[in-house]
């Protein structure tokens, strides 16, 4: 569904992702572990066109998507709930939702969208007129994956969802992705939780320092030794 | 101590201090001006009932303003009454909205009362202490009455002139109150339509009751509207998108100066004002996204300085394209100040060519022509109504971009920028179209400027030009127009209203009392402008600074009512504390 070809990302003179290759097929959980700086999210910005390679190709059902502006990318099916939220702090819950499904003009469609979106958050129907800036971190977290979802996109990309988070509601969200997935939408996840992603995922690659390093199905990766030691915290 | 005090106590400190370096060796004079100022402080801290608190808040601008005119001009107390009216109406609502027909009505005409009340007591004070204070006698105040207040002469005595008035006066303070109120509970953009319908219905009556009441008041009402023009554009972009500009008065220059080309003895060119004020709109609108282009990736102050200097370069622009220099020498001005002289050879060219009449301006500028309809100096109604069928045109516009994918796009990149782009929103279009719709307006407003007065010059588009058209959008409610509106009406009106008659009047009291001409500069009101504009805003960031008419959202986050505040503090904590209600 998504592929990634040999991808140089820069910000600037910053050579942060160096060549980069991977692909997503449809259905599945896929995510990318890696340390503080690895370029996972680097990745994420590539494949949104935030920040769009220098080099190297990136196709999405055999389209290539790199070079497209961000803004466009979302009209293709790819959605993204980025690193540290970003909700719209002064909207309301559901003016934020709203505001995830600007691209498209069904009424009904958006509405349908709003119930499953309330009905995967139950937390958010709840708080549907409060503002975003007010809710609990653990809220603004499902907020923005909702947000996303409005965007009714066949490809997921989640960042660090559980950063910040009490452990109780991490399991929560995770659970919560799964259910996202079994729905129907194939995520990119990108985690420094790598215990958690990996009991989800149904592939990982490990990311050091700009390139992958490893590449497997989640279990093998969970019983990978150097995973366990780096990044499991399992001697 | 409740913090009304505390601001009555501070701001009299602040404006007694201030008043007394100022020049005012009175110590009785500088207590009573800051007893004035203290008591605005205090009415708008004090928590008093909201429809009495709007009430007497707009209700001290009427009285004020019957003050300032009531000796040369009584019948002002209608004009004073409308416009409290519905401003009390309006503030009410906003503070606390009402959903039922007859519970607005109640609402608005009791704001409306309040307010009516305070400028219906302000004749009876112009009348027992001020008329005599001016010298103006009785049988000749008598005779003024029954001359400009409808039924006048049929009255017969003063004090039944008065009182009717006054009993007017109330009336209409309390009706158009209790209008607004109803309009304001309607929903959605039916209820803004039946808003802007009642206040444009205000502003239709102005000229008829000027030329009845020989209140001769529209020259002074046109500038105010052009500026409250102004203000509506720079909300798009300030209020709604969230860019904060200002060098806006470059777009007004543009207008105005684009007019001024098309249409003077200048280039011999005489376009039809018709087609220029479409054309002085699409030059500003295009230089708005000349302006915009370079500043995509800015934002907050750089973006601010950027448009600083963009709002100084274009009036100097226009100045130097006006040829007649000495012999290529640039002139750099900063802020009006000379910061030194350049001899640049390439200039020499650009010397020989008049483009803009340079310091000198271009006058005369033709103005519109119609069938059958004068627009000429001596004639202010027919402009006043173009003034105000632009002003319809602009809120109509407005009010729909507000509410399209467009006015959403705007929320979205003010709110957060990044996620606005994973939104799927094109940030850069939706940036370019802030800053070209702002121009447009602009434009719109300086081709009738240029055209009304007929005579433009650089130095008419400076620095303060920017700075007072942003004060009006954040002093009456960023990014809600009807709040602009009163902003705009309040900071020009004082401006251009209140100040100069209150000086006219203090004159003439001194006159009569001293037998002197000449007036200290400290009594002459209107140099305390700066000042009482400065103080005003100190007040309204430190006791309100959502604005008069805040937009709701600002409002909320600034001022959270009780409710919202508790709801919003509980789920801080709960979430974490009950994780099976979050999730489950």
């Amino acid at each position: 569904m998504l592929q990634l070809n040999d991808i140089h990302t820069y910000y600037g003179n910053i050579h942060a992702l160096k060549g980069i290759s991977l692909h997503i097929d449809q259905g599945e959980i896929v995510t990318l572990i890696g340390a503080n700086g690895a370029g996972k999210s680097t990745t994420l910005r590539t494949i949104s066109g935030i920040t769009p390679p220098r080099r190297g190709r990136v196709l999405f059902e055999d389209q290539e998507i790199n070079g497209i502006p961000a803004h466009n990318i979302v009209k293709l099916g790819i959605s993204q709930s980025p690193e540290g939220r970003h909700i719209f702090p002064n909207l309301t819950v559901r003016e934020n939702l709203e505001m995830g499904a600007f691209t498209r003009n069904d009424k009904q469609g958006i509405e349908e969208d709003m119930e499953r979106a309330f009905n995967l958050f139950p937390r958010l129907r709840e708080r549907s007129s409060q503002r975003g800036g007010t809710l609990s971190g653990g809220e603004q977290q499902m907020l923005a994956i909702g947000r996303a979802l409005m965007a009714r996109p066949r490809m997921l990309l989640l960042d660090e969802p559980s950063m910040g988070l009490a452990p109780v509601l991490v399991d929560q969200i995770f659970e919560i992705v799964q259910n996202i997935n079994e729905q129907g939408t194939t995520i990119l996840l990108v985690e420094q939780n790598a215990l958690m992603a990996l009991s989800i995922a149904h592939r990982g690659y490990v990311l050091q320092t700009g390139e992958i390093v490893l590449a497997d199905s989640a279990a093998a990766l969970r019983d990978n030794e150097m995973v366990q030691k780096a990044y499991l915290g399992i001697e | 101590m409740p913090k009304s005090l505390k601001v009555g106590i501070w701001t009299f400190i602040g404006s007694f201090l201030f008043l007394m370096f100022y020049g005012f060796q009175s110590v009785l004079v500088a207590a009573i001006g800051a007893l004035l100022i203290a008591i605005f402080g205090v009415l708008l801290a004090l928590p008093l009932p909201d429809v009495v608190k709007s009430g007497l808040l707009t209700g001290i601008i009427g009285l004020v303003f019957v003050i300032a005119y009531a000796v040369e001009r009584p019948a002002i107390a209608l004009l004073g009454a409308m416009i409290t009216g519905v401003s009390a109406a309006l503030m009410a609502s906003y503070r606390q909205h009402k959903t039922d027909l007859r519970a607005g009505a109640i609402q608005g005409a009791l704001a409306g009362a309040v307010g009516g009340a305070l400028t219906a007591i302000a004749l009876f004070l112009v009348w027992l202490y001020i008329v005599p204070a001016a010298g103006v006698t009785n049988i000749a105040y008598a005779k003024l009455l029954s001359e400009t207040i409808p039924l006048g002469a049929s009255l017969g005595s003063d004090v039944a002139i008065i009182g009717w008035l006054s009993a007017l006066t109330l009336l209409i303070s309390m009706l158009l109150g209790a209008l607004m109120g109803m309009a304001r509970t309607v929903e959605g953009v039916r209820g803004n339509l039946l808003s802007y319908a009642i206040l444009g219905l205000v502003v239709l009556l102005i000229p008829i009751l000027d030329r009845q009441t020989e209140l001769q008041l529209l020259n002074a009402f046109i500038p105010v509207f052009v500026f409250i023009l102004l203000a509506l554009g720079l909300n798009i972009v300030v209020g709604y998108a969230g860019l904060l500009d200002l060098g806006y008065a470059a777009f007004f220059a543009i207008g105005a100066y684009t007019t001024g080309m098309l249409s003077s003895p200048l280039h011999d060119t005489h376009w039809n004002f018709w087609l220029v004020i479409w054309i002085a709109a699409a030059v500003a609108a295009c230089a708005g996204v000349i302006l915009g282009a370079p500043t995509l990736p800015l934002r907050g102050d750089y973006l601010a300085i950027v448009t600083l200097g963009f709002g100084e370069i274009v009036p100097i622009l226009f100045r130097n394209l006006g040829g007649g220099g000495p012999n290529g020498s640039l002139t750099l001005k900063l802020f009006g100040g000379q910061l030194g002289t350049a001899d640049i050879a390439g200039f020499t060219v650009m010397d020989q060519v008049n483009l803009t009449g340079g310091v000198a301006g271009i006058n005369p500028i033709d103005p519109p022509k119609l069938p059958g309809i004068v627009f000429g100096p001596q004639n202010q109604v027919p402009w006043f109504y173009l003034l105000v069928a632009i002003m319809m045109l602009t809120l109509f516009l407005i009010n729909r971009l507000r509410g399209s994918r467009q006015g959403r796009a705007w929320t979205a990149l003010r709110e957060d920028e990044l996620a606005a782009d994973a939104m799927g929103i094109n940030t850069v279009r939706t940036k370019l179209l802030a800053f070209a719709m702002g121009a447009t307006f602009s434009g719109f407003a300086g081709a009738f400027y240029g055209a009304y007065v007929s005579a433009i010059f650089p130095t008419s588009f400076d620095f303060s030009v920017s700075i007072i058209v942003l004060c009006m959008v954040i002093l009456g409610g960023l990014g809600n127009m009807a709040g602009v509106i009163v902003g705009g009406l309040l900071i020009m009106g004082a401006d251009r209203l209140i100040l100069p008659q209150t000086s006219n009047l203090i004159r003439k009291v001194v006159q009569h009392q001293q037998n002197t001409l000449d007036l200290p500069t400290y009594r002459d009101i209107t140099q305390w402008r700066l000042l009482l504009f400065g103080m005003v805003l100190v007040l309204m960031m430190l006791v309100r600074p959502e604005g008069l008419l805040p937009n709701a959202r600002r409002r909320a986050e600034l001022h959270p009512d009780e409710d919202t505040a508790e709801q919003e503090n509980a789920t801080l904590f709960d979430a974490e504390r009950d994780p099976q209600l979050a999730g489950h």
